[in-house]
């Protein structure tokens, strides 16, 4: 699985969604499940997929999927072939 | 001050009972009253202007409805929890968790905590073993939930492996020193958060309600039921929390063994339904949101196919 679809799925179990709600630049606001809890969740995720703890500052300022991307490829995560 | 205070009973007999009052669960009423000499009250609106304090004695729900009250309607009082059972941890918590219309809700307020706790080991002498040991898996939730609970400090974590190696060390049943541990237990997974197991309890122990007359669904049984199979599945997802009970100086054996020997798998049995039916509120339940490892919808497998087995 390729990290692209990885996310995806850690998106979708996190919140509660369905496959036809994925974008990459689905944003906080519309996700009801990605209040408080859901960024701890989603810090959760992300280490156990892709081995990168979020600092506090990073959880809580994610404003998107994209937002997601955009900090694990600055680890070195690579998202685009 | 440092709330709550513990106390014995003749350290509490010993303290300033003027204006104080009783509202017990009814079965300990008549022996509270002979050795502490109060007035009872019938309910929480029977206590009177002019009183000092409430003595709250019984489970969980009924001393969280004591803090409750106390600080929405009495906020002067002194209040004093006197708990009937290990488990619930109430007494020492800043957490109030209650049933409402078949759903539980839970407020968080350091105002809740108790300014006392008294622990009256003969309270346990009646109880039933099965009762105790359910108690006892209610007790190592908070403390292993705790632990694991992503918003765990280390240093909180420390002082949680301090109170697992404790709890290992007590024989699972009747045994007076869980009330200690219990509250210690509970008020230090207040700084974190709870998971899985718990999130199943609190979804659960309406839906379950008065399936078993016998030993009751209730909430301590339910976590005594799923510590296991919860713990080996956020140990198959995370293999980081074996290494964060290294990193304490705790064998995972440590708390898998009584874990195991809570397990009930009738009990199980009877659950596993409702789990299924009532999963998709377990997955949004604030609990389960804070569990150590991501609990996916997928993971509804592993309790069916009872892959902790």
């Amino acid at each position: 699985m390729s990290n692209l679809e990885q996310l995806k799925q850690l998106i979708l179990d996190t919140f509660l969604l369905d496959p036809s709600e994925f974008r990459l630049d689905l944003r906080r606001e519309e996700v009801e499940t990605w209040d408080s809890l859901g960024v701890v969740s989603l810090a959760v995720g992300v280490h156990e997929t892709f081995g990168y703890h979020f600092t506090p500052e990073e959880a809580t300022g994610l404003e998107s999927v994209q937002d997601v991307v955009r900090i694990l490829e600055s680890k070195g995560i690579p998202f685009h072939e | 001050m440092n709330r709550p205070l513990a106390w014995t009973p003749e350290e509490f007999e010993r303290s300033d009972l003027a204006g104080a009052y009783l509202w017990s669960l009814p079965r300990f009423e008549a022996r509270a009253e002979r050795r502490f000499g109060l007035p009872t009250v019938p309910g929480l609106r029977d206590v009177p202007r002019e009183a000092r304090s409430l003595i709250v004695l019984g489970g969980g729900t009924r001393i969280d409805e004591a803090k409750l009250w106390r600080r929405d309607e009495r906020a002067d009082l002194r209040l004093v929890a006197i708990p009937s059972l290990w488990g619930s941890g109430a007494e020492a918590s800043p957490i109030v968790a209650l049933t409402r219309a078949g759903k539980k809700h839970i407020v968080v307020d350091p105002e809740l905590v108790p300014d006392v706790r008294v622990v009256w080991p003969e309270l346990a002498d009646d109880l039933p073993l099965w009762r105790a040991r359910d108690a006892c898996g209610d007790v190592w939730a908070h403390a292993i939930e705790g632990f694991f609970s992503p918003l765990a400090s280390g240093e909180l974590q420390e002082e949680l492996a301090g109170i697992v190696r404790r709890l290992a060390s007590l024989p699972l049943g009747k045994d007076a020193r869980w009330f200690e541990a219990g509250a210690r237990a509970c008020a230090a997974q207040a700084r974190a958060s709870v998971g899985l197991v718990h999130g199943i309890a609190h979804v659960l122990e309406g839906v379950l309600e008065g399936v078993d007359r016998e030993r009751p669904f209730g909430h301590a049984r339910l976590c005594a039921t799923f510590l296991w199979p919860v713990l080996a599945l956020d140990r198959s997802v995370s293999r980081e929390l074996d290494a964060g009970l290294a990193s304490h100086g705790l064998e995972a054996s440590l708390v898998l063994e009584p874990a195991r020997a809570l397990f009930d798998e009738g009990a199980y049995a009877r659950a596993l339904p409702a789990l299924e039916a009532h999963w998709r509120a377990i997955l949004r339940d604030p609990c389960t949101r804070t569990n150590g490892a991501l609990v996916r919808p997928g993971h509804l497998a592993f309790f069916l196919e009872r892959r902790f087995r």
